[in-house]
């Protein structure tokens, strides 16, 4: 009886769950099987007619396999770079933040609230072959012609970074915070330097937080084309962007939808990867 | 599984000719908005306040801001990035928009499938002083659905301070001294077809070998390349171009608004250039039809026109129009373009076939993602 | 006992320490670098964002060089009717994500957190997939059930592509809150008579109201910057300022667009303000940003 009350709060939230959520992934993964017909138009097949498979061959073609290649590597790179980033600050912030610990990671948050698509755009504006940092290296007479940055691998992998950092930040410094200082006083007394105590006691314990931050951080950037299109040049174009024109520009629409259903798996195992290492972890813990 | 036995019925409605791209789109407009039938004929009478739907820094604010103080309607623009965006938002229903600049391909597709609505051209004063070539042009013989707004040719501009050596041929796009400085037009249409011209096929070919080899030639072209951009005038005036496929109205514009504009010059590749017109034109859904109309006239006023093109750069076939591009070319005269340019067909886009259109679309994106 | 002992210990110290400028012989002194790294930090990201801001009130056109202050981008913007038309389109999809994914996600947490439903462990998983899928796929996937079902594209079919994603943010929230609380209050205020909606709205409801209105406003932020979902889903009548802001920067940067950033940073900070001080007016004392971050990393 009683359990039948609260189960009726779960009712439309997950009817709504169910049509606009489970309902359209299922549809995108039909639409993966079809064919643009002989006016264009996008059309179903049955995923055992002959060529249903096509558009997932098409995926692998060397002509759009760089892009695919190009997205994980601009992601796992966006990953280490966060986790370089992020790590220290977070570690900073959590030992020594003293009372205003949480309004230092307040402060951090805070530009993530701020549209990516500005946030982006500054960087455009910063970087741009006339751009703020070029003036200021001409004048610090660092350079007399101004660098490249903009349209470069680089300036697309720092953008992402600067999108997502927040995502590697906050569960690092929630890892950090569930340690017991008295943790690591004792691995102080047993191990005599800071770095051994760091490597052998603080490391571990927040691995739980970088592999969620990893997972969180490199999600996003396997699928982000804001980034590849304002900062990125000519061999910058990821799967996001190849996807997003599949359906805006070249008007194949299931082979649009096989690009995203790659991308979904390739990511789920990602996800299960890191759930199976963070049961590993939670483990021995317990 | 019911998805799968849904397929097209309801989409048969699209006209086959015009229905490649994103017929979905269409779909839905076929469902809530039926956008098709008799077209609407226009009189030339305020009925409301007028939206405009354009490319973006196509035309000077302060003609909307005369027009809107003259005949008390406010005037308010919204921009496109694409032609082909604007036609599926006209498709769908969008808007309603009361006037629009499709290209004369856009504008025979659109008339095709009963999307314009049609006037009489002497119901408006200003249309005597428009070029004669456009009494019949190709796209609207009867030219009672469209007046044309600009003409324009697409060649390469090129910084003659920094750069040496061009030839006058599609083959400067990768000259060594623009290495990691040149721009290729971010448009399906612009970049295949110049390297159809330079591969010496015809510029509207949908023979897939000949857009294979001349994929093959983009790919060259885009080692050389810092990227896919029609932000022509931001990519010259920052120096970030230094050789930029280009339409010859964002030359004026750029050279308006540098400092050295004596250094920028503009070439006309003898492989042949593409060359087409913009025009103006009444969707049949519009809410204030009569208004635009007016606004069409408005735009055709010698003086506005005057006005209009030393503002957006490019030349106007009609009168004040043309003598104004002329002064603004003076200096370099290769910008120029003739109307007699515009006789030759065979340097229009047109798309004979939808599959040609998508041929050459998806070939765009592979030459992109490559 | 002894353990106890130790971690009460700490604290003092630390703050002792960190009154000292110069780190004790051994243990944790702060590191000069992690300092002047923390420092880089905070300028890498603030930087950009003060820029935008700054030549948001440039009385020229440029975006290196600052002339003199005006308002003149901002007046652009506000004479703008599309973009006034947007803007205002923006703050009422935010706003009817907020109330529909709010009530839908409470919903959700209250829900899972006491249904013994068979299929609850399943609506479980199926609540936490928005969250780790990338928004391009969710987009894709929006556009596909809209098309399929003929449903013309428009600030509404916005509105349920980004309730969609909101339902799980809110239970996400509302759900850690919940599990902190018991259900002996409900069973009390029950045994005096209450029916057990009553004691829902009585007992259950306000405990959570911080956790409901820290949610609420977090959703309604990220809905309003929103740029992803909204460019698959959305029509052309009437577009949210992110899909005009990002037709604009494709254009080319402009001071307009710096104003118009600069106005979408006023209302979505505005907005996280509310959330981390309105939990606190409720009288509790933990810290808001705790409430709405030290969720994710659990």
């Amino acid at each position: 009886m009683a359990g039948g009350f609260w189960t009726r709060f779960l009712a439309a939230p997950g009817l709504w769950l169910l049509c606009l959520f489970a309902l359209p992934l299922t549809l995108t993964l039909a639409m993966s099987f079809g064919y643009v017909d002989e006016f264009g138009r996008a059309a179903y097949d049955s995923p055992f007619a002959p060529g249903a498979l096509d558009n997932y061959a098409d995926a692998f073609d060397p002509i759009y396999l760089p892009s695919l290649v190009r997205s994980v590597t601009y992601a796992l790179g966006t990953t280490a770079l966060c986790l370089a980033i992020g790590y220290p600050i977070a570690y900073y912030i959590a030992r020594f933040g003293g009372r205003r610990k949480y309004l230092l990671i307040g402060l951090l948050v805070l530009p993530f609230f701020v549209n990516y698509l500005v946030r982006t755009y500054a960087w455009v504006a910063l970087l741009s072959d006339e751009g703020l940092v070029n003036n200021a290296l001409i004048d610090l007479g660092v350079t007399s012609q101004g660098i490249q940055m903009i349209n470069t691998p680089w300036a697309v992998i720092g953008g992402l970074t600067y999108g997502y950092l927040v995502f590697m930040i906050l569960p690092v410094f929630a890892a950090l915070e569930r340690m017991d200082p008295a943790v690591i006083e004792a691995g102080k007394d047993l191990y005599g330097n800071k770095l051994q105590t760091f490597l052998h006691v603080t490391l571990p314990q927040t691995r739980q937080g970088i592999l969620a931050g990893s997972v969180l951080v490199f999600l996003p950037s396997v699928g982000d084309f804001v980034s590849a299109t304002l900062l990125g040049g000519p061999n910058t174009f990821m799967v996001g962007n190849l996807i997003q024109d599949q359906f805006f520009a070249a008007n194949n629409w299931p082979f649009g939808a096989a690009l995203t259903v790659i991308m979904m798996i390739f990511l789920t195992i990602w996800m299960i990867g890191y759930l199976r290492a963070a049961a590993r972890e939670a483990r021995p813990a317990l | 599984m019911e998805i799968f036995d849904q397929r097209l019925n309801r989409r048969q409605t699209l006209q086959v000719g015009a229905g490649a791209v994103l017929a979905a789109y269409g779909l839905s407009a076929c469902g809530s908005n039926d956008t098709r039938g008799e077209a609407k004929f226009v009189k030339p009478e305020i009925d409301g306040d007028l939206l405009i739907f354009n490319w973006a820094e196509y035309m000077d604010p302060l003609l909307k801001k005369s027009f809107s103080e003259k005949y008390g309607v406010e005037v308010n623009e919204v921009n496109f990035d694409n032609l082909e965006g604007m036609v599926i938002k006209l498709r769908q229903g969008g808007g309603p928009y009361d006037l629009i600049f499709p290209s004369g391909e856009y504008v025979s597709r659109l008339k095709l499938e009963g999307l314009l609505a049609t006037f009489d051209r002497d119901s408006i004063p200003n249309s005597k002083g428009v070029n004669p070539y456009y009494d019949s042009p190709w796209y609207d013989e009867d030219s009672n659905h469209s007046m044309p707004y600009t003409y324009y040719t697409t060649g390469i501009c090129w910084r003659n301070d920094l750069v040496t050596d061009m030839t006058g041929s599609w083959n400067d796009l990768t000259n060594p001294a623009g290495d990691g400085r040149m721009f290729i037009l971010d448009d399906f249409q612009e970049a295949i077809g110049e390297a159809n011209l330079l591969n010496g096929f015809e510029l509207n070919t949908e023979d897939p070998d000949q857009i294979e080899q001349s994929k093959e030639t983009l790919l060259e072209q885009k080692e050389f390349a810092r990227g896919f951009s029609t932000n022509t005038v931001q990519n010259l005036a920052t120096g970030a171009a230094l050789i930029q496929q280009a339409w010859n109205g964002d030359v004026v514009n750029t050279r308006n608004q540098v400092s050295n504009p004596e250094d920028f010059s503009y070439e006309t590749c003898k492989e042949g250039i593409p060359v087409g017109s913009d025009t103006m034109a009444i969707p049949n859904n519009a809410r204030s039809p009569g208004t635009a109309l007016l606004f069409i006239n408005w735009i055709l006023d010698p003086e506005n026109a005057a006005q209009n093109v030393a503002w957006h750069g490019y030349p106007q076939p009609v009168e004040g129009g043309e003598q104004e591009f002329q002064k603004l070319v003076k200096e370099e005269p290769s910008i120029a373009v003739s109307i007699e340019e515009l006789r030759d067909k065979e340097l229009e886009f047109v798309f004979e076939t939808p599959e040609g259109r998508q041929l050459w679309a998806e070939t765009f994106v592979e030459v992109k993602a490559a | 006992m002894s353990g106890g002992a130790a971690t009460a210990q700490v604290p003092p110290k630390v703050t002792a320490r960190a009154r000292r400028r110069r780190g004790a012989p051994k243990s944790f002194d702060r590191p000069r670098f992690l300092r002047v790294f923390a420092a880089l930090v905070y300028l890498f990201l603030f930087a950009p964002i003060l820029i935008v801001v700054l030549f948001s009130f440039n009385s020229q056109k440029s975006l290196t060089v600052m002339d003199g202050l005006s308002l003149q981008w901002y007046e652009a913007f506000l004479s703008d009717p599309v973009l006034r038309e947007s803007l205002f389109a923006s703050l009422q999809i935010a706003t009817v994500t907020m109330v529909i994914g709010t009530i839908l996600g409470t919903m959700l947490a209250i829900g899972l957190v006491r249904s013994r439903a068979r299929w609850s462990p399943g609506l479980n998983i199926l609540m936490l997939i928005p969250l780790v899928t990338p928004e391009i796929v969710a987009g894709i996937s929006a556009l596909l059930i809209f098309w399929q079902l003929g449903v013309k594209l428009s600030i509404f079919t916005v509105m349920l592509a980004h309730i969609t994603f909101s339902i799980s943010y809110v239970a996400i929230v509302v759900r850690g809150r919940l599990a902190t609380m018991g259900s002996e209050a409900e069973e009390a205020a029950m045994d005096l008579g209450a029916t057990r909606l009553g004691s829902v709205r009585l007992v259950l409801l306000p405990g959570l109201w911080p956790a409901i209105v820290a949610a609420g406003l977090l959703v309604f932020a990220l809905s309003f910057d929103d740029f992803v979902l909204s460019f698959f889903t959305t029509g052309d009548d009437v577009q949210p300022l992110p899909v005009r802001v990002w037709s604009a920067i494709r254009f080319g940067v402009s001071p307009t667009i710096n104003a118009t950033g600069t106005l979408m940073m006023v209302v979505s900070l505005t907005t996280i303000a509310l959330a981390v001080m309105l939990p606190r007016l409720f009288g509790r004392r933990e810290s808001a940003i705790k409430v709405l971050t030290g969720q994710e990393g659990g």
